[in-house]
């Protein structure tokens, strides 16, 4: 008879496919229980708990790569929100349309005038999406730059403490601009006018600021072949 | 801590930016942390953040309170995450050999993260597809059950014990310098 046999199988396949989480130690306490009296007569199922932890441990080790949030990621994040809120986001179209569904179920009759209403504005709404509008005045670092005048390109590590009025009022005075960035470890990418002030001076004048902790010329990546 | 992230993601929806800004400042180190984990792309990392916030932003209105909110937080990471994979992949061979062409040459610290990825373990786990390798960094990294694992990756608890059979099987092979080896199960 094979059923006791097949019954012991699943039993160990169902274990065996528990044991990450009996390592983890987030089993239900009976599912634990399970595991711990199977493991004592299965040494395959021994042996792959200890496997488990090996892998757990060294997965811990590698450890967790993160910097801490820039305050300037945080100023543009909050500006992109903005840009969200006062476009109406697409993910605003849906809600309104949410809302206006749920107006009209809440009506025990919708009264014609009401439906011919809500057509009328999510014909509004459509015609404002797609009319064709104006850019906006002001630039966000995602969207193409415009094409400058030659410029120098440097790698800038701004102080954490700084804040975004110092680092404004510093980019200013060397008519710098950020073009990229931050990267995982804090280094933007500004450039100023090549014809503006020499770059030994636009460096000295960088690192001297206490807003400052790192100002280098960018090094231009290899060009491939040739 | 799980009781005033709830509520900073209710006020939130009701539009309060001090709110966002102090649920970035939780956040964001543990967000980033784990894109690394599930995109090896340090260089995705940074915008498909952005986007995990801006949808935070956009449907904490949907937050209902029943899942803890770093599960919904981190759901929402995991989907950012996968989608942003999929729009590059043709590049990604799935092969941690391709990393140092992608890391960012100009940048001295990408040396450190370079370093980091190219571990041994770092090199298995860069060779699972991501919905497994996130499986794996979900259990063993953050420590959580294959139902919260289930709830994160939006997939039934016998998907996630699947992939984490597969990611199993093929770190068996790629692993024996740590003295890992297994029965087949």
């Amino acid at each position: 008879m094979r059923e006791p046999e097949d019954r012991a199988d699943r039993l160990h396949q169902r274990i065996w496919e528990s044991l990450p989480w009996y390592v983890n130690r987030t089993l239900p306490p009976e599912a634990a229980a399970a595991v711990v009296e199977h493991a004592a007569v299965c040494d395959r199922c021994r042996e792959e708990i200890e496997t488990c932890e090996r892998v757990a441990q060294a997965v811990a080790e590698a450890g967790e790569l993160a910097p801490t949030p820039h305050p300037v990621r945080l100023t543009r994040l909050l500006r992109r929100i903005d840009e969200h809120e006062a476009g109406g986001g697409r993910a605003g179209i849906p809600a309104l349309l949410a809302r206006l569904r749920s107006l009209a179920a809440a009506a025990a009759r919708p009264l014609p005038w009401m439906l011919a209403a809500q057509v009328a504005v999510l014909l509004l709404i459509g015609t404002l999406l797609f009319w064709p509008h104006q850019e906006p005045q002001f630039r966000t670092l995602s969207a193409p730059a415009a094409v400058a005048a030659e410029q120098l390109t440097l790698r800038v590590v701004f102080n954490q403490r700084a804040t975004e009025e110092e680092i404004r009022r510093l980019l200013l005075s060397v008519r710098g601009e950020i073009t990229g960035g931050p990267s995982p470890f804090g280094v933007y990418t500004v450039t100023v006018p090549a014809s503006g002030d020499p770059l030994a001076k636009v460096l000295e004048h960088l690192r001297r600021t206490p807003a400052v902790e790192l100002a280098e010329r960018a090094v231009e990546p290899p060009r491939e072949g040739g | 801590m799980a009781e005033d992230e709830g509520a900073l993601i209710r006020r939130i929806a009701g539009k309060d930016k001090k709110a966002f800004e102090a649920l970035y400042q939780l956040y964001y180190r543990r967000l980033f942390g784990y894109l690394v984990k599930v995109t090896r792309r340090v260089e995705l990392v940074e915008e498909v953040l952005d986007d995990v916030m801006l949808a935070i932003w956009s449907g904490a209105h949907k937050f209902d309170g029943r899942s803890r909110p770093s599960t919904w937080i981190f759901g929402i990471a995991y989907h950012k995450a996968i989608k942003a994979l999929a729009r590059r992949r043709p590049e990604e061979t799935g092969g941690h050999e391709d990393e140092a062409a992608r890391i960012d040459h100009e940048e001295p610290e990408s040396l450190m993260v370079r370093r980091e990825l190219s571990g041994v373990v770092g090199k298995a786990l860069a060779s699972l597809p991501a919905e497994q390798r996130a499986v794996v960094e979900l259990t063993y990294f953050y420590g959580r059950s294959y139902q919260e694992i289930s709830a994160i990756v939006g997939c039934p608890v016998n998907t996630v014990k699947t992939r984490m059979f597969h990611a199993r099987r093929k770190l068996r092979l790629l692993l024996p310098q740590l003295g890992v080896t297994s029965h087949a199960g």
